[in-house]
């Protein structure tokens, strides 16, 4: 057992400022601008450049920071931990137990490949609450990173129980090591093109001109505004048009950077994903850590027989947003059983689904009648007769609620429960028994008259829960799904537990 | 049919959820006031008097009297050696199982109103959920609380 104490690549000083200052250019954009068009009245010179400098000191001690958390941080391997040593005025120290280590991913930056260096961080099962990964070594060699996944093999072989058979299994899966899935340039492309990365985009462009609202001076817009739609509609459609435009391509580019030479390979019972251009990401997910699988179709993609296969796992950090993984970006739909099947060999994947009943269909759309009723009647008034558009609502939620009722069904088997649903989108989701938290079945006043009832099913994903919900089947099913899910009614499943 | 869980919660629930409702309504009034001065000073509609102070009636009867009433009536749990079982709810009833195997921790915790009438909620955790049971009498969540904790040990984990 080597004692001898590791320091990250200088590189990581660099890596460290770059971090801290993308984190604040937003916020410092928005006070430079808000400065730049308040403060420029009769103040004098002197105070901007007050201003500038201390921007400036900021940036120097970014960089200085950045450069004193490089040279304090350490790490080595001691008593089968993982023992790091950081701080910039208080020193830290923190230790982790190998056998604790749930996973270690990498990710290559632009900074990282010049140097055949990763990123790599470390995630333990308990570390959720905390906000940050549990821990993260910014910048080492990549035989540094190989060492540390053999120290941890090391110390985990030691430890493993008589009980424990798993390490055997372990080293006959080992042989299998070819990639299950890769994508190739055309799904690439559709992927980015039919991506709801425009969606995002926007989001982004709003908020960005949010931040701006109280510089933007909304009256002399508002008058070139009344000029400008003088000039035409056809102009102003044009506009929008080669914003949207913008949008998607800028979108297309994201989406390609971010899933180029995307490959999956299963081996040691984890699933490695691999992904992107500049920034070389690869995630690491153990199988005993997947909670649930969903293929989600958004009507477009359906249209094309597309779809996308999202794993939620559990644990990780919540700063992590990668809870919910794309397991497959995109496919076709009929390449995604075998595939699956192959990584998940106890699930059951071309389910027969039992329906939702039809007297049940009025509950998809009705609820929306709340809010239409009064805005439609409210439009059509004030701007009639072109108001009279909004009634329009009322037959395409009625088309979208018939839809969504066709849609949705369930399927159960002993260990297992699917279900599908959709929004707007197509959802199947698959979950085992043991990985449902809870289950509630949940009826209104209406449904319970109808003898209709939904359930709800809660698994872990992340830090938190995310909730399914099989919509207004019958009273009768609802309760049949309950007693399924209930322990001690199932007495046959605990005999049947101690075989595997 | 499922039978409904057995235990319901302390009587003295109730009037808590009725306090609760008390100072709900002192809101509703307060803002039915100021709606009422609004009204002095630019309207002369006097049946809009008779609209505020019915509103606030309508809000009173419902927060003090209905909705709590309902909702104790409706509150229902069982803790079983497998489960837990809870079921609540006013428009919309919700009935929920936790099984022991999931359950990670329990809590109790007790406000000042809830203390005065030596009451205490209980909320049991999962991985990924909170259930909460809110008005039992304070020896009887210390009771419960030991009791899932116990039984949540010596339920075999699978996961």
């Amino acid at each position: 057992m080597s004692k001898e104490k590791y320091k990250l690549h200088p590189i990581s000083a660099v890596i460290n400022f770059v971090k801290v200052l993308k984190e604040m250019i937003i916020p410092l954009i928005v006070v430079i601008a808000v400065n730049g068009f308040g403060g420029s009245g009769g103040s004098g010179d002197w105070s901007s450049y007050i201003t500038y400098g201390i921007y400036g000191i900021m940036l120097i001690f970014l960089l200085v920071s950045g450069i004193i958390k490089w040279k304090r941080f350490r790490y080595w391997f001691e008593e089968e931990e993982l023992r790091i040593e950081y701080g910039l005025f208080v020193k830290k120290k923190r230790y982790i137990p190998f056998e604790r280590i749930q996973s270690l991913n990498y990710t290559e930056g632009i900074f990282h490949r010049p140097f055949g260096l990763v990123k790599v961080k470390v995630e333990t099962a308990g570390g959720g609450a905390t906000k940050e990964a549990d821990a993260e070594l910014t910048a080492i060699t990549k035989a540094a990173a190989e060492q540390i996944k053999l120290e941890m093999l090391q110390a985990k072989n030691k430890f493993t129980e008589p009980l424990d058979d798993s390490a055997e299994v372990q080293q006959v899966v080992k042989v299998e090591r070819q990639s299950i899935f890769k994508m190739s340039p055309k799904d690439l492309f559709v992927l980015a093109s039919t991506s709801g990365g425009v969606g995002v985009f926007f989001s982004g462009l709003a908020v960005f001109v949010s931040q701006f609202s109280n510089v933007i001076p909304y009256e002399a817009i508002y008058e070139e505004i009344v000029v400008f739609i003088r000039f035409g509609a056809l102009i102003v459609a044009l506009v929008v048009f080669v914003v949207l435009l913008i949008a998607w391509i800028v979108s297309v580019v994201l989406t390609f950077i971010n899933y180029y030479e995307f490959m999956i390979i299963v081996e040691d019972e984890e699933i490695i994903i691999t992904r992107g251009l500049l920034e070389k990401k690869k995630i690491t997910i153990p199988l005993s850590r997947i909670q649930g699988v969903r293929v989600v179709e958004n009507p477009l993609r359906q249209l094309m027989g597309y779809a996308t296969v999202i794993v939620d796992s559990a644990g990780g950090s919540l700063a992590e947003k990668d809870e919910k993984i794309r397991l497959l970006p995109l496919i076709k739909k009929t390449k995604i059983t075998p595939i699956l099947q192959e990584i998940f060999p106890e699930l059951q994947f071309d389910p027969i689904l039992t329906k939702i009943p039809k007297r049940s269909r009025k509950f998809f759309y009705r609820l929306d009648y709340i809010w239409m009723i009064p805005v439609a009647g409210a439009v059509s008034y004030f701007f009639y007769p072109f108001g009279l558009f909004s009634l329009l609502l009322f037959p395409l939620s009625y088309g979208l609620g018939v839809w969504q009722q066709k849609t949705a069904g369930y399927y159960l088997n002993e260990r297992q429960l699917v279900i599908q649903y959709r929004l707007f989108s197509k959802v199947m989701v698959w979950m085992e028994k043991r990985r449902i938290q809870s289950m509630t079945e949940r009826a209104t006043i209406f449904q319970k008259k109808a003898n209709v009832s939904s359930i709800i099913t809660t698994i872990k994903s992340g830090v938190t829960g995310v909730s399914t919900t099989i919509p207004h089947i019958e009273k009768t099913d609802a309760e049949m799904i309950l007693n399924w899910y209930e322990p001690h009614r199932k007495i046959s499943i605990e005999i049947e537990q101690p075989l595997d | 049919m499922r039978t409904e869980p057995i235990n319901r919660i302390s009587k003295k629930g109730l009037r808590v959820w009725r306090i609760y409702g008390v100072f709900q309504t002192l809101i509703a009034l307060l803002l039915g006031i100021g709606a009422g001065v609004i009204n002095f000073f630019t309207g002369e509609y006097i049946w809009l008097y008779i609209v505020d102070v019915v509103i606030v009636l309508i809000i009173a009867y419902l927060l003090i009297y209905l909705f709590p009433k309902v909702r104790w009536t409706r509150w229902r749990y069982e803790v079983r050696e497998q489960e837990i079982e809870l079921q609540h709810g006013l428009f919309v009833v919700k009935r929920t199982l936790v099984p022991m195997v999931r359950v990670q921790h329990v809590d109790t915790e007790q406000g000042p109103i809830l203390r005065k009438y030596d009451l205490a909620s209980i909320t049991i955790s999962t991985a990924a959920t909170n259930h909460t049971i809110p008005a039992l009498i304070t020896a009887e969540a210390d009771e419960l609380r030991g009791r899932i904790s116990v039984l949540a040990r010596v339920a075999e984990d699978d996961v």
